[in-house]
């Protein structure tokens, strides 16, 4: 293929217009030389479109003739918008595809009315986040993946009042003011996870909280979690002891932890460990 | 003797001819699995004497499965190597923390990869 910069023969095509075979085999192939490539087969990237509410008509596909050269997708909730699974073929970088992707999501989020964009993007993928700033985005913090490999010494669970929740309770819980998390960890995205359950409990001194989570076949994941009354790392110790004791075989992975959050000690003292970084951007509607 | 079997699971299915064309030039039988489910399965039906494992995986990822496979008590003694393009040490810490008996770079350098394999698998008992 022979591309010039800014080539004007690309053109972006709705996403809605291919099959999920062909996106799923579209983002793999965008991903191959990445150092955490996060390749998906057709069923995970059928699940990713439903979990986080990705409208696949405001989502487009670069091309060029009849090859296609790069996708990004756009989540969807109230007047928020969400970038995500961008990415362009490693050998037809370069030449404004990747541009052109992201100015139209911002264009279809601007008309759908989204008052903010977020996205997030691999901490050190520097091409990704010098485009994200030329178009308006700004660092708005730092967020850890973390993962606790299974049989992590379990800890023995701290003696609390506890409460195991079932899906109804923990989605209450969860409640709808969860807008300004990272979109992979709002309500929307744990009402549209399937084997959703939590645990709340009451420690000796009064202190008080509660953590939310997705149970899949060998994974624990997807995690919402509040101190309602005391100290945060002494309540997230306690919900973990108890979770991981409850599930000592399964493997843990947990994403967008924010890099100040209050309860991140507890987790290093279970036994996480940090798996790599994003920067987390955000585009207000005023700044465009 | 029978022949050292290798389990590669590796989605990339020109990574995973790559492996195994050096592997076989070796003298070892190839066996490959394109991902988490499969090649678990693979593991317990064929029960690989070492198995060469991708980190990045299109249902689960690498170390979820290092952890299914470190959970199998038939292999518990199975050589697990992870194979990944992540930083040295990010990469050590995370497949020894899982269970893997350690890691190789991506991409694989063919002149030494046979080699790297090797000193993975113990002697055997007429060696």
């Amino acid at each position: 293929m022979s591309l010039t910069p800014a080539d004007d023969s690309i053109r972006l095509v709705p996403a809605s217009q291919f099959t999920i075979e062909q996106l799923t085999a579209l983002y793999n192939k965008t991903r191959v030389d990445y150092m955490v490539p996060m390749p998906m087969n057709v069923a995970r990237l059928a699940d990713y479109i439903r979990l986080y509410d990705i409208d696949l008509d405001h989502s487009f596909v670069a091309m060029q003739g009849e090859e296609m050269l790069g996708v990004a997708m756009l989540g969807v909730r109230h007047q928020r918008a969400w970038i995500t699974r961008l990415g362009v073929v490693p050998t037809t970088r370069r030449h404004g595809a990747g541009k052109m992707l992201v100015k139209s999501l911002i264009d279809a989020a601007d008309s759908l009315s989204s008052h903010l964009i977020m996205l997030e993007v691999i901490k050190n993928n520097a091409p990704a986040h010098q485009l994200f700033l030329k178009l308006g985005f700004r660092e708005t913090g730092e967020l850890l993946v973390l993962r606790r490999p299974p049989r992590t010494s379990p800890p023995d669970p701290m003696v609390a009042d506890a409460q195991r929740l079932d899906r109804t309770d923990s989605l209450v819980l969860v409640g709808h003011d969860r807008g300004m998390q990272p979109w992979t960890n709002q309500s929307e995205s744990l009402t549209n996870a399937q084997e959703v359950s939590g645990i709340r409990l009451t420690l000796a001194d009064g202190s008080r909280g509660w953590l939310v989570y997705q149970r899949q076949k060998f994974l624990l994941t997807r995690f919402a979690f509040k101190t309602e009354r005391g100290d945060p790392v002494t309540v997230a110790r306690a919900l973990l002891s108890h979770l991981h004791s409850q599930y000592p075989r399964l493997d843990t992975q947990i994403e967008n932890i924010q890099m100040g959050d209050p309860h991140l000690p507890a987790f290093y003292d279970m036994g996480y460990m940090e798996s790599f970084r994003r920067v987390e951007m955000w585009r207000l509607a005023s700044d465009g | 003797m029978a022949k050292v079997l290798v389990l590669v699971i590796e989605d990339m299915p020109d990574n995973a001819e790559l492996a195994r064309k050096v592997l076989t030039a070796r003298g070892y039988e190839v066996i490959l699995a394109y991902d988490a489910e499969s090649g678990l399965k693979t593991a317990i039906e064929q029960h690989p004497d070492i198995i060469l494992l991708d980190l990045g995986l299109p249902d689960y990822d690498g170390q979820t499965l290092a952890g299914w496979l470190r959970d199998e008590s038939s292999l518990t003694n199975v050589p697990i190597v992870a194979v990944t393009a992540w930083p040295p040490e990010t990469a050590r810490q995370m497949v020894e923390s899982y269970g893997c008996n350690g890691c190789i770079s991506k991409p694989i350098d063919v002149a030494i990869f046979a080699d790297q394999i090797a000193a993975f698998l113990k002697p055997s008992p007429a060696s």
